[in-house]
């Protein structure tokens, strides 16, 4: 029975038997087998394609928020703006260089409110706005992930703050190192298993496809900025991102469906108090619409129009706004891969951008 | 700092590095001191403060105890350290859950109170180090410890790095002694030690957080109901991590122990394979049982009591057995659950454990199905953040849910069945064992083969930093 027998104290000189086997010579073995596989496995990954990246995670990104000042430059937002925005070419034409704060797949919103309510800042930012990112309601993905770095940024510890400094080195040269594409989990997921028809699978999630530094600047890879089978493959992924999932089973879908309009003008509301209050302090804020094209951009056209996310949006906060179809010669580009510019191209559109910025935020 | 991470390998490669290059035994325990409130304060360097303070006053009272001849004085000093310790863990830990339990009850009678939320960071480990901290006083007090004349050794005993944030409890009792003569030299320890961290690791970063966590936390986390078979999926994958977290992280800790010379016991010994909830109790954080049992369990009258008396012991210590674990009713029910199953448990033997039939293998083998069913039950309360998804859970691991939703992909449920299998038929392989006569019976080249495969899992998994699920208790 438990606690059946109450023996009275554990035996104080308690010691752990060894198990007698020839532990130098295997520990020999076991290091020279796993120096060999680890060795291969970086040649292969080499030879896929992969190269030199850090991993774009919520301690990089403290990282990167430690270096806003008070009058910095700060991007946040999507992707769009982490792949498009060349932050030499801002130092340029604003005379700062920004600090890049935007993260893959997130709503722009939490950072936002976040660089608000420092009382120290009085910076300007440039936040990119894909409405389906932007206007996603509390506890999903997008805003999930980009709370998590915020949170990270507040209650960071001595410790994750030194693992952050011994692993980018190891990530500069290490190619293998991927955490969103190379860990046994994200090779288990690209097992193509067929699913129960009928089961709520998460879609898919791009693979790697750019190179990030220790700024976070990201810049698409050349194999996928060439038109090719990853390009296209990138490109059918975006759609399965991008298309709005069927609304849950367990709630009436006209509640659901108020739920999250009420959830957008929220959204609104609180985005129109954040800019109300950076303002207030002096600070200035622009949003930018990134290039995007084909299948995507027909998909977000229908799905999240201009009229019903962007205009209100600026209508709402009174901010500047650059569109990037207003404006011919950004509307030049084509992004390989439907989502984001070429690292080629995003100098260039960067370029183009900056008197927009300029004369946006009254430089 | 977590095992987990490359801080720890920096941090750990120095300290080993430096504890064998020294000769003084004086100089290397004031090494680990000092590597141990590094390890500790990494996380929040203030916290360490109180970790000292707690430490030295138990060290203070210890000697109090141990120097005083009157019962009642004994006693007194005694309950002084029991009661700082479970006040400041009842601070930390239960402040908030106390005072809205407060004000939901003076809501039943109508008053309406809205007490301030109190901004309680809880120090990591706080319900592990108060433990190792108080079995020392409680030993003085039952006279079968001598208090140490060091305040540095028993501060090492209390703080020792391996074992601080998660366990196993180990008590003074058992580590001051190592602390009195320098370990010997052993041929295979310290390399049996970095075997036994990498099985740890292993446990941790490749099976519970790569294979099973996804499948918890997605169903879980998800806000409608189930259909049966995730369900299940789901809890039998949670029922797996924290088997691999905890049980990882303690291998880890016995590991790192045994690099440093010192000898840590067992905290888990296969409890899938358990037959019956004692059973599974001897088998499951055994450091936490047996806690509970010598110091709350039989001064409350263990077996000795009557029937009636003994269940309701039994009971008592569930309960708070659950309530340690962490400040919320689903803990309680989680612990009264197992109460509640030792004393049918204890009503079923007494009714059938003579009958020849009891002892075949197939009720042998019923019996632990069925302990390892409801076991997995209970952990429903466990993971479950509030009592809506507990009842939604076990809505649809009971068939309620017909229309529900599958949310699972095929992968991740053969993840979840592959593993829970191995687990489980590993558990049963190696019930009537250990790891290190387990170990000792494998030919050479499995061994090497294991640890190579282990190793490089790990690194194909690169290491994600999450935290141990017992962190937060």
């Amino acid at each position: 029975m438990f606690f059946a027998r109450p023996d009275e104290i554990a035996p104080r000189d308690h010691e752990r038997p060894i198990p007698p086997l020839p532990w130098r010579g295997i520990t020999v073995i076991v290091l020279l087998g796993v120096i060999a596989a680890t060795m291969a496995w970086e040649f292969y990954c080499r030879s896929l394609g992969y190269g030199i990246s850090l991993n774009d995670n919520e301690d990089l990104w403290t990282t990167a928020r430690r270096k806003v000042k008070p009058e910095s430059i700060v991007i946040i937002g999507d992707s769009r703006a982490w792949f498009d925005l060349d932050l030499d070419e801002i130092q340029n034409g604003l005379g700062k260089r920004p600090v890049q704060l935007a993260l893959p797949g997130s709503c722009g919103y939490p950072v936002l409110a976040e660089l608000a309510h420092d009382e120290s800042f009085h910076g300007t930012i440039i936040c990119s706005i894909v409405p389906r990112l932007f206007f996603a309601p509390p506890g999903s993905p997008p805003v999930n992930r980009v709370e998590k770095a915020v949170r990270r940024s507040h209650n960071q510890t001595l410790a994750q703050r030194a693992s952050e400094y011994l692993a980018i080195p190891l990530e500069e040269h290490v190619a293998f190192l991927k955490q969103e594409d190379l860990t046994l989990e994200q090779l288990l997921v690209r097992l193509s298993i067929p699913n129960r028809p009928g089961a709520l699978v998460p879609p898919r999630l791009p693979p790697y496809f750019q190179a990030v530094d220790r700024e976070r600047r990201a810049r698409m890879i050349e194999a996928c900025a060439r038109p090719g089978k990853l390009s296209s493959s990138i490109q059918q992924i975006w759609l399965g991102l991008f298309t709005p999932p069927p609304p849950p089973t367990y709630i009436p879908r006209d509640i659901f469906g108020a739920k999250m309009q009420q959830a957008v003008a929220t959204r609104f509301r609180d985005i129109t108090a954040a800019v109300e209050k950076l303002r207030a302090r002096g600070g200035k804020i622009v949003f930018v619409r990134f290039p995007h094209s084909g299948g995507l951009k027909e998909l977000e056209d229908r799905e999240t129009p201009r009229a019903q996310t962007w205009d209100p949006l600026l209508q709402s906060t009174k901010a500047p706004g650059i569109y990037y179809t207003d404006f011919p010669e950004l509307s030049t580009f084509t992004c390989p891969e439907w989502s984001h510019l070429s690292a080629g191209d995003s100098v260039e559109f960067t370029k183009r951008l900056v008197p927009h910025l300029r004369d946006a935020l009254e430089l | 700092m977590l095992f987990n991470s490359l801080t720890f390998v920096v941090f750990f490669t120095i300290v080993v590095s430096l504890y064998w290059s020294l000769r003084s035994w004086t100089t290397r325990k004031n090494l680990l001191f000092i590597a141990s409130y590094i390890f500790y304060g990494a996380w929040n360097p203030p916290f360490a403060a109180l970790l000292f303070s707690t430490t030295a006053l138990d060290f203070w009272l210890g000697a109090r105890i141990a120097r005083t001849q009157a019962t009642r004085a004994r006693r007194n000093w005694m309950i002084a350290s029991v009661a700082m310790n479970l006040s400041m863990l009842g601070f930390f830990k239960y402040g908030n859950f106390l005072l809205e339990n407060f004000q939901w009850l003076l809501a039943r009678i109508g008053v309406v109170y809205q007490p301030p939320h109190l901004d309680i960071l809880l120090p990591v480990g706080i319900s592990f180090y108060t433990f190792h901290s108080l079995s020392y006083t409680l030993d003085i007090y039952r006279g079968v410890l001598q208090p140490t004349r060091s305040l540095r050794d028993f501060v090492l005993a209390v703080s020792f790095f391996p074992q601080l944030v998660a366990g196993p409890i180990v008590r003074a009792g058992d580590f001051l002694p190592q602390l009195v003569h320098p370990p010997t030299r052993r041929n295979g320890r310290f390399l049996w030690g970095l075997a036994l961290m990498t099985l740890g690791l292993f446990e941790k970063i490749v099976l519970a957080d790569t294979m099973l966590s996804g499948s918890a936390d997605r169903i879980f986390g998800y806000a409608g109901p189930l259909i049966a078979l995730d369900s299940w999926v789901g809890v039998m994958a949670f029922a797996g991590q924290i088997f691999f977290d905890f049980a990882g992280y303690s291998t880890c800790a016995i590991g790192a122990a045994l690099c440093l010379g010192f000898h840590l016991k067992d905290n888990f010994r296969f409890p899938y394979a358990a037959i019956g909830f004692s059973d599974f109790w001897r088998r499951w954080h055994i450091s936490l049982s047996t806690f509970l049992r010598d110091y709350l369990y039989i001064p409350l009258g263990g077996n000795q009591a009557a029937p009636v008396r003994a269940a309701l012991n039994l009971v008592i210590v569930m309960f708070l057995g659950g309530l340690w674990h962490g400040a919320a009713w689903t803990f309680v029910v989680w612990g009264l659950l197992h109460g509640s199953y030792l004393v049918i448990e204890r009503i079923c033997r007494s009714l059938f454990e003579h009958r020849p039939w009891a002892q075949t293998r197939g009720v042998r083998v019923l019996t632990a199905m069925a302990t390892y069913g409801a076991v997995c039950i209970a952990w429903v309360f466990f993971r479950a953040s509030d009592f809506t998804i507990a009842s939604r859970m076990l809505g649809g691991m009971f068939g309620g849910h017909a229309h529900g939703d599958a949310i699972l992909s095929t992968r991740e449920m053969l993840q979840v069945a592959i593993v829970t299998l191995g687990m489980v038929g590993a558990h049963w392989a190696l019930r009537e064992t250990n790891i290190e006569t387990a170990v000792t019976r494998l030919p050479r080249w499995v061994v090497t083969a294991a640890w190579a495969v282990m190793a490089c899992a790990i690194i194909l998994t690169q290491g994600n930093s999450n935290a141990f699920i017992y962190f937060q208790f």
